[in-house]
């Protein structure tokens, strides 16, 4: 009878807990409304647009050279991959040919922009998971990457290299060598960060079975990248919708299986973007086998006017697939142009996978989705 | 493909419409993508079959998108199917409207799950009204922001919760004008120098 009372007058309500937008955690500045039963989440609400710049209206007022740089800013953790992906799309409808050697230096420096962004992943998620080490182990791989992007580029992060035609400067033979001692140094020190971080029973603990994303909900959600991948599909564009020189070069498309724990946990999601630096490195030493001489840069008009249509062109990024959308009017400035961000898409499956986690738990699935808010917010 | 789909949307979804625009290909330039337009009031069952036919498979929304072409709007849905490996651009039009009120278009959330954020997007940037939303709310401005960015007329408000939006003398309307600069540029064919810093060295 007393029992019943008591029990009658407690009140329970959910907390409401703010996470972000200044959070460590969240990796930028997203904000997450968090409603708690006790250490449970019961309801996650995102907020973004904290980053927003609005940058599609801004290129509606700049050539399509002018652009360049803007895309850069978007996703900065992979620019290179942002700028292929638009430079693709605009030579596609320009019918512009691309010289040979420019294709191969794409697809060396898309694939080391690839390793540099899956290793700012693997720094921040130890982080996020509360190993600081890794995160200096990470840097000083990315650092040698960032620096001969420097010095063929002229800048750090934001490069405004693959130019529409080709790419700006040329690769010589000396960076040459020096990217293929650079991928010997990069492939052995990442199997050394595997055993010491995704090997770990502690990092296993807090991954494996947690943050399941199954298949059905990734196509629900329109996912893509190493979160779909990690989720057992077998899908890369540069597989299954080629471009550029991809259908010359062998490499895998690697799937999660599930070792630690179900298909489509975090610690999946984690695997596939390891095992995809060893890939990409495979593929970098094909390009290096193979890259031929010549010039670096076709002829392109000064004014650079696209006929009147639209496309639609998409190439997979760091993160996903990166979809461009011009719709031109024949002028030399866009009628309209979107960017198709995989990010974006990928927070939005947050408020699906994150109740019944534990809020630790949350950290942990925001980290392994590996979001950049300057992509997300544009 | 693009054919297959008309024959099955003007045979399963009568009164869609279905027409295909093709890309014309001009000389010495490259190509896009060919655009299958539908009625706007039948988006939704149209995006159903898309989805459920068998032969095509569109499991995955990638994006919804709009455009403002003045005298009425756009909306663009890029559909893609992973099994099959496809692409389609499924494109509606929708008139504007005289008062205040926004362009209505019935919500393809029921077909797939990433039409939540997409058309909240849409609405944020062009101003459609998606009916049946479930949640539509703003998502890249503020919530209570006025106006919406990329429409062609956008006028930035005035004062946004008591401050002052671009302050006069925060603004550098020459440094922003690049379109101009790069018409002088190509039109002499010179280093274009900005006109505030005319006459000084630079």
């Amino acid at each position: 009878m007393n029992q019943v009372m008591t029990e009658e007058k407690l009140k329970t309500e959910l907390l409401t807990l703010n996470m972000g937008p200044q959070h460590p955690a969240t990796h930028g500045v997203l904000r997450l409304e968090i409603k708690t039963d006790s250490e449970i989440v019961a309801e996650v609400i995102p907020h973004i647009g904290y980053l927003h710049r609005c940058m599609e209206k801004h290129c509606e007022h700049l050539d399509y050279r002018g652009i360049i740089p803007f895309v850069d800013r978007m996703d900065y953790l992979a620019a290179m991959n942002m700028e292929w992906g638009y430079a693709i799309a605009v030579e596609k409808m320009l019918g512009q040919e691309v010289p040979r050697r420019a294709e191969f230096i794409r697809a060396i420096i898309g694939e080391m922009q690839r390793i540099a962004s899956h290793l700012m992943f693997f720094g921040t998620y130890a982080i996020d998971l509360g190993a600081f080490s890794p995160f200096l182990y990470a840097f000083q791989d990315r650092e040698n990457i960032l620096r001969i992007f420097e010095e063929v580029s002229g800048a750090r992060l934001l490069y405004n290299y693959m130019w529409i035609g080709g790419v700006w400067n040329d690769l010589t033979d000396d960076h040459l060598q020096r990217i293929a001692l650079l991928s010997d140094e990069i492939e052995e020190n990442i199997k050394k960060y595997h055993t010491l971080v995704g090997e770990n029973e502690i990092f296993i603990g807090r991954t494996a079975n947690v943050g399941i994303i199954s298949t059905d909900l990734c196509y629900q959600y329109g996912l893509t990248g190493p979160v779909l991948r990690g989720s057992g599909v077998k899908w890369d564009l540069r597989k299954n919708r080629p471009y550029s020189i991809y259908p010359e070069l062998e490499f895998d498309v690697i799937v999660g299986e599930g070792k630690k724990g179900q298909v489509g946990d975090c610690w999946d999601r984690y695997d596939v973007r390891m095992r995809e630096m060893h890939q990409s490195i495979r593929l970098i030493r094909q390009c290096l086998d193979k890259i031929p001489a010549g010039p670096i840069m076709s002829k392109v008009k000064k004014v650079i006017k696209l006929p009147e249509g639209e496309i639609y062109h998409r190439t997979e990024s760091a993160r996903g697939e990166i979809g461009y959308h011009i719709i031109s009017k024949g002028d030399k400035v866009p009628y309209r142009l979107k960017v198709k961000s995989p990010c974006f898409t990928h927070i939005s499956v947050l408020p699906e996978i994150a109740p019944g986690q534990m809020i630790a738990d949350l950290v942990a699935s925001i980290g392994s989705i590996d979001i950049v808010l300057g992509e997300v917010d544009r | 493909m693009h054919n297959q789909i008309l024959e099955l949307l003007n045979g399963a979804v009568p009164g869609c419409n279905a027409i295909l625009v093709p890309f014309v290909k001009q000389e010495g330039l490259g190509v896009g993508d060919d655009v299958v337009y539908v009625e706007a009031k039948l988006i939704s069952r149209v995006c159903q079959t898309l989805k459920s036919a068998p032969q095509f498979d569109f499991n995955v929304l990638q994006v919804i998108t709009g455009a403002d072409f003045v005298d009425y709007l756009e909306v663009t849905y890029v559909l893609a199917s992973f099994t099959k490996n496809l692409e389609l651009l499924l494109k509606v039009k929708l008139p504007k409207t005289n008062d205040s009120s926004l362009p209505k278009v019935d919500t393809v959330t029921n077909v797939w799950k990433s039409a939540n954020w997409q058309e909240r997007e849409c609405f944020d940037m062009i101003g459609i009204e998606f009916v049946g939303h479930p949640d539509p709310r703003r998502i890249l401005c503020p919530y209570d922001w006025e106006g919406y960015p990329l429409r062609k007329d956008y006028k930035v408000q005035e004062i946004y919760q008591g401050m002052k939006v671009n302050p006069e003398h925060k603004m550098n309307f020459a440094e922003r004008d690049f379109t101009n600069v790069q018409d002088l540029a190509f039109k002499e064919g010179r280093n274009v120098v900005r006109p505030e810093l005319k006459g000084k060295q630079v």
